[in-house]
């Protein structure tokens, strides 16, 4: 397409400059029900997964569903959801803190068909494009990043790791049948953009191979102290090298120190460290952070390599089933996955989901590691 | 990588503008960065941000922090941004002729 001028002049870029507006005021988009009620909620029901109502003190009430998005989506997608909204919710909408839609309406009459509509549309592939649910005790969306869509950092891809995960949870999405909410999470490289160091289940992308160095061109690309700076472990120093009888500043990775972070590539675009068959995926496990009963907890790692298998990731879906089965089976009412690994112990957590117990999972990170260890007579056979 | 030609010499970009190697800075650069960064003129001011992040980079192999710029320079924060509109790393840096800036930036 050719050029076409948004009224911006290149030549005097500063002219007519709006900035430092900030986002629009959030309760411009109100509807009308919640502007009338707001700070005046009396109580709420969950009438069935994926749905909920709220009454206020007026005795109003709103009515909201719940549907999944992928996240990563299209404008012509955005322009259905709009048209649901109008069609049903006054123009109204809301995205959550998981990226699922709600719709939100005060007539009570409208959630059966809103319902029926949601349902019944579908991608040309087959899948449906609002499944209603993750409310209550169920699996709710997975809180993800960018993988190979669009970072240059990451260990394996995230919307398809997600996909196949979801169709794997999917009744548990649809349904309200476990002990406690399970939260999901997933992130592409150990950056951990995202909740995956505080959920009950976490999918993040792990290297195995330390990074290349690209002597010839690293002194002019990168900050060297920089990335000497960004090694966790101080596997990198400063060093020199000759190509074709020149000197040159480099570094040089201490490849036994090294545990594949990639935080110098971060620093340094000469240290590329992605691998396809080194990279692969990590599972943790046991992370929450309400204060719902106990305090937060940050998640542990329990799977300490599973291959990418694109496209569908099968080894890791069946993992994270063969966990959620086993807690879903075993765990108390209201027990998030942590507290009951917690309860009953790491070594049965391992035992009852079938996950091998390998050198990988304890701790060898400094001073800290020494509390992860067990210093205690109090273990289970 | 791109190549540019200005005032007779030739520069070697990357995709965001910023030259391969240090050492290939020179005045002309200067001239050439102020054509795509929004600076009408190249005044005193600017000079200074650019010497002190080349000596400060010559010293130190990195750039220096922002506010370390700002307490040698003297410039407050602000008035970096107005000397320079894309900021102290896209638009002084560039033209000082540093490696461009990384992390999540
Ligand atoms: C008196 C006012 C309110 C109280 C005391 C209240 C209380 C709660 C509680 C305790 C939960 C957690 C339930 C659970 O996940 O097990 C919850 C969830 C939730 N509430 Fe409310 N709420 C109020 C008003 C609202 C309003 C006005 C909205 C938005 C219209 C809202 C939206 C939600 C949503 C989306 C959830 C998450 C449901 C889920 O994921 O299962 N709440 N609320
Ligand atoms: C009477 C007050 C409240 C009650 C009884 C309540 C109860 C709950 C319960 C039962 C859960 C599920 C926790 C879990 O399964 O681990 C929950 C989750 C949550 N609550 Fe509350 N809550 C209250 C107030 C609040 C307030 C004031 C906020 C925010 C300022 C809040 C934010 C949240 C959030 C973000 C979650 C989701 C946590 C997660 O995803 O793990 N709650 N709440
Ligand atoms: S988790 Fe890592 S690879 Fe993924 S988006 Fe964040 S920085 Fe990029
Ligand atoms: S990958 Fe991480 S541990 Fe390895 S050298 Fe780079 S910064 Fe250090």
């Amino acid at each position: 397409m050719a050029f076409i001028s948004s009224g911006y002049n290149p030549k005097k870029p500063m002219e007519n400059r709006i900035t430092d507006i900030g986002p629009r005021k959030y309760d411009e988009f109100y509807p009308p029900v919640i502007a009338k009620n707001k700070g005046k909620w009396l109580y709420h029901e969950i009438l069935e997964p994926g749905i909920l109502v709220h009454v206020g003190e007026s005795g109003d009430k709103v009515y909201t569903i719940r549907v999944g998005g992928c996240r990563f989506m299209s404008v012509t997608h955005l322009r259905e959801i709009n048209e649901i909204a109008d069609k049903y919710c006054d123009g109204y909408l809301r995205f959550t803190t998981r990226n699922n839609i709600e719709f939100m309406t005060d007539k009570e009459e409208n959630v059966k068909p809103m319902k029926e509509d949601l349902l019944s549309r579908k991608f040309a592939g087959g899948s449906y494009k609002f499944p209603i649910g993750g409310t209550g005790a169920g699996v709710t969306n997975i809180v993800h990043t960018q993988g190979w869509i669009h970072c240059h950092t990451p260990a394996t891809d995230a919307s398809g790791t997600v996909k196949a995960t979801m169709d794997v949870l999917f009744d548990q999405f649809t349904d309200m049948k476990l002990p406690a909410k399970l939260r999901v999470s997933m992130a592409c490289c150990l950056n951990m953009c995202g909740a995956v160091h505080c959920s009950d289940i976490a999918i993040l992308g792990y290297h195995r191979k330390p990074p290349m160095i690209d002597h010839e061109y690293i002194d002019k690309m990168c900050e060297i102290p920089l990335a000497i700076a960004a090694c966790p472990t101080a596997a990198i120093k400063p060093t020199k090298i000759e190509i074709e009888g020149k000197e040159l500043k480099t570094v040089s990775v201490k490849e036994e120190k090294c545990m594949f972070c990639g935080n110098c590539y971060t620093m340094c675009p000469s240290m590329p460290l992605a691998d396809d068959v080194g990279d692969g995926i990590v599972l943790m496990a046991g992370g929450k952070i309400s204060n719902r009963r106990d305090a937060p907890k940050f998640s542990k790692v329990v799977v300490a390599f599973i291959p990418n298998e694109q496209p569908r990731w099968p080894t890791m879906t069946a993992t994270i089933k063969r966990m959620i089965e086993a807690y879903s089976k075993d765990a108390n009412k209201y027990e998030r996955l942590g507290q009951w690994a917690e309860r009953i112990g790491w070594e049965r957590f391992f035992e009852k989901c079938e996950l091998e117990f390998t050198h990988h999972l304890i701790d060898d990170f400094r001073d800290p590691a020494y509390y992860t260890w067990r210093q205690t007579t109090n273990f289970k056979f | 990588m791109e190549t540019i030609e200005y005032m007779g010499k030739t520069f070697s970009v990357d995709e965001d503008g910023f030259i391969d190697d240090f050492n290939n800075w020179c005045p002309e650069w200067e001239q050439w960065v102020k054509t795509v960064e929004g600076i009408e003129e190249i005044n005193d001011e600017h000079r200074k941000l650019v010497t002190v992040l080349r000596d400060y980079y010559e010293k130190n192999g990195i750039a220096p922090m922002v506010r370390i710029l700002s307490k040698v320079t003297g410039f407050k924060l602000k008035h970096i941004y107005e000397l320079y509109p894309s900021g102290p790393g896209k638009g002084a840096c560039k033209m000082a002729g540093l490696p461009k800036p990384t992390g999540c930036v």
